[in-house]
């Protein structure tokens, strides 16, 4: 699972799902982030919660290369500097108005992010690309059980789904949640990875089952 | 509960809606139930019996836990002949009640929540207006409030720079009043009015007195209802979901001089269900 002893980073959402110009959330050990691509390509990871009323910055909006929260406006930059404030357009917003951004970094179609400076990159799967991201609400353990496989020392889980080798990244989200990252081989057809996402759904009702039978006993 | 909004009034029932059959509803943590005795008179009791104390005023059924030191307070312009009184309904919105509160006294949210009908870009700028607790009334006051509107009321057709007063008469009830298009130095009358279930749930009840005498009753109620389901977006997504008392955790501005006033005055009244005390 990550991150690890040996991967301080977190992936936390497939390149794919954030195009230029939006933001969704996302989920770090270091709590709630908004997850923005500025309208030249750029990545951001925001704390989730405006430093003026607290809203959360996932449900605002991209404008050019800036964040802004969709309750009073106030936009953001890259660097977490607060850059307007509508309500008073011609005030230079003080230095210490800040989103306390953490690092990003793209590696192959996944997104990872970390709260300090690191001198490792995150890990390469060579050969394989991500298929989609998923919340399981079940522990880790539940979904190597599902899985019939357990994480190996890198925090990968190499299974097979639909019929095909699969590697999963996982992230413990609290207790009885975990987020899945599911890999597929590069070359795999249209057909084997509708295969695969299909299986993921298949194991995602297993691991919850095991754990809602967990729960029962 | 050492909290001295046990002893304030909250609304609990529309009164034009409460049959004899009644209603079970949630004050404050405590399961109630609200019911019709006669044409006039309503009762209102706890789940052990205990029978609490009861108003009927301004559309709303209106009770409360302990013992109130002062009665219900006052809305002139609510007796006023000609306006027309709307019962807007209730909302129930996953957030303290105090936030609730706090939102309606802003407007520097409404190009961006409510874009294009109470505001839009660029019209963005909140000038200064004043803002002073009345020691006598015990009261927030926020005067001399101006934002341009695209469309203030469902009476406006077109936009208008439009002016006004906010007022906080209890820790989980506001008063409105605002220029009224169709009688030029008149102001509209719109409530709202909080029912706390408990510290992060509530139900709004918002409440109309109006100089508009030409749209119809299920327009206006449309109309408001929509705004507050725009603000609901926003009340579940703040966080914390209780209102933050000590400064620190949120950042003001000089637009938000009421809200800063509104949290000055709980704090000095001890008011704190729904409230955060210690920056987390
Ligand atoms: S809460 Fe974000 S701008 Fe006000
Ligand atoms: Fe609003």
């Amino acid at each position: 699972m990550f991150p690890n002893n040996w991967c301080k980073w977190t992936p936390v959402a497939l390149s794919a799902d954030v195009p230029a110009g939006t933001v969704i959330p996302a989920w770090t050990p270091t709590g709630d982030v908004a997850l923005w691509r500025s309208q030249s390509g750029q990545l951001s990871a925001s704390s989730d919660r405006c430093p003026h009323r607290g809203m959360r910055l996932s449900h605002g909006f991209v404008r050019g290369e800036a964040l802004a929260c969709i309750y009073h406006g106030w936009s953001y930059g890259r660097d977490g500097a607060c850059l307007r404030i509508p309500a008073h357009p011609d005030l230079q917003p003080p230095a210490s108005i800040n989103t306390r951004n953490q690092i990003t970094t793209e590696r192959e179609g996944i997104v990872w992010v970390v709260n300090e400076a690191q001198d490792e990159p995150p890990p390469s799967f060579d050969g394989y690309w991500p298929l989609r991201s998923m919340t399981f609400q079940a522990s880790i353990a539940a979904l190597e059980a599902a899985a019939g496989a357990k994480a190996d020392i890198s925090g990968l889980i190499r299974c097979t789904l639909g019929g095909e080798t699969a590697f999963l990244l996982a992230v413990t989200k609290g207790e009885a949640e975990t987020i899945v990252h599911v890999l597929a081989d590069k070359n795999a057809s249209l057909a084997q990875r509708i295969a695969i996402s299909q299986a993921g759904e298949q194991l995602r009702r297993d691991a919850e089952s095991a754990d809602a039978l967990e729960g029962a006993n | 509960m050492s909290d001295p909004m046990i002893d304030e009034w909250y609304p609990v029932a529309l009164f034009s809606k409460l049959d004899a059959a009644g209603r079970d509803t949630l004050l404050m943590g405590h399961p109630i139930h609200v019911a019709r005795t006669g044409s006039e008179r309503v009762a209102a009791t706890e789940a052990d019996g205990r029978s609490l104390p009861v108003r009927i005023r301004y559309g709303h059924v209106w009770t409360s836990l302990g013992e109130p030191k002062k009665e219900l307070f006052d809305i002139p312009e609510a007796d006023e002949p000609g306006r027309r009184l709307v019962d807007v309904g209730v909302v129930r919105v996953r957030c303290s009640p105090l936030r609730a509160v706090e939102n309606f006294l802003d407007i520097a949210h409404f190009p961006f929540v409510h874009t294009d009908i109470l505001g839009a870009e660029p019209h963005t700028e909140v000038e200064k207006y004043d803002v002073e607790i009345r020691e006598k009334e015990d009261e927030v006051w926020a005067t001399k409030v101006k934002f341009f509107q695209p469309q203030a009321a469902k009476s406006a057709a077109g936009g208008i720079t439009t002016d006004y007063m906010y007022r906080v008469p209890a820790p989980t009830c506001s008063v409105l009043y605002k220029t009224c298009p169709p009688r030029p130095g008149e102001w509209d009358v719109i409530t709202l009015f909080v029912q706390p279930l408990t510290e992060e749930l509530c139900d709004v009840w918002p409440w109309m007195a109006l100089y508009d005498d030409e749209a119809d009753m299920t327009d206006l109620i449309h109309f408001q209802q929509m705004i507050f389901l725009q603000d609901r977006s926003i009340l579940e997504n703040q966080i914390p979901r209780r209102l933050p008392l000590d400064p620190g955790m949120e950042i003001p501005t000089r637009a938000d001089m009421t809200s800063v006033a509104y949290r000055r005055w709980l704090k000095r009244h001890n008011y704190t269900y729904g409230a955060q005390l210690v920056a987390q």
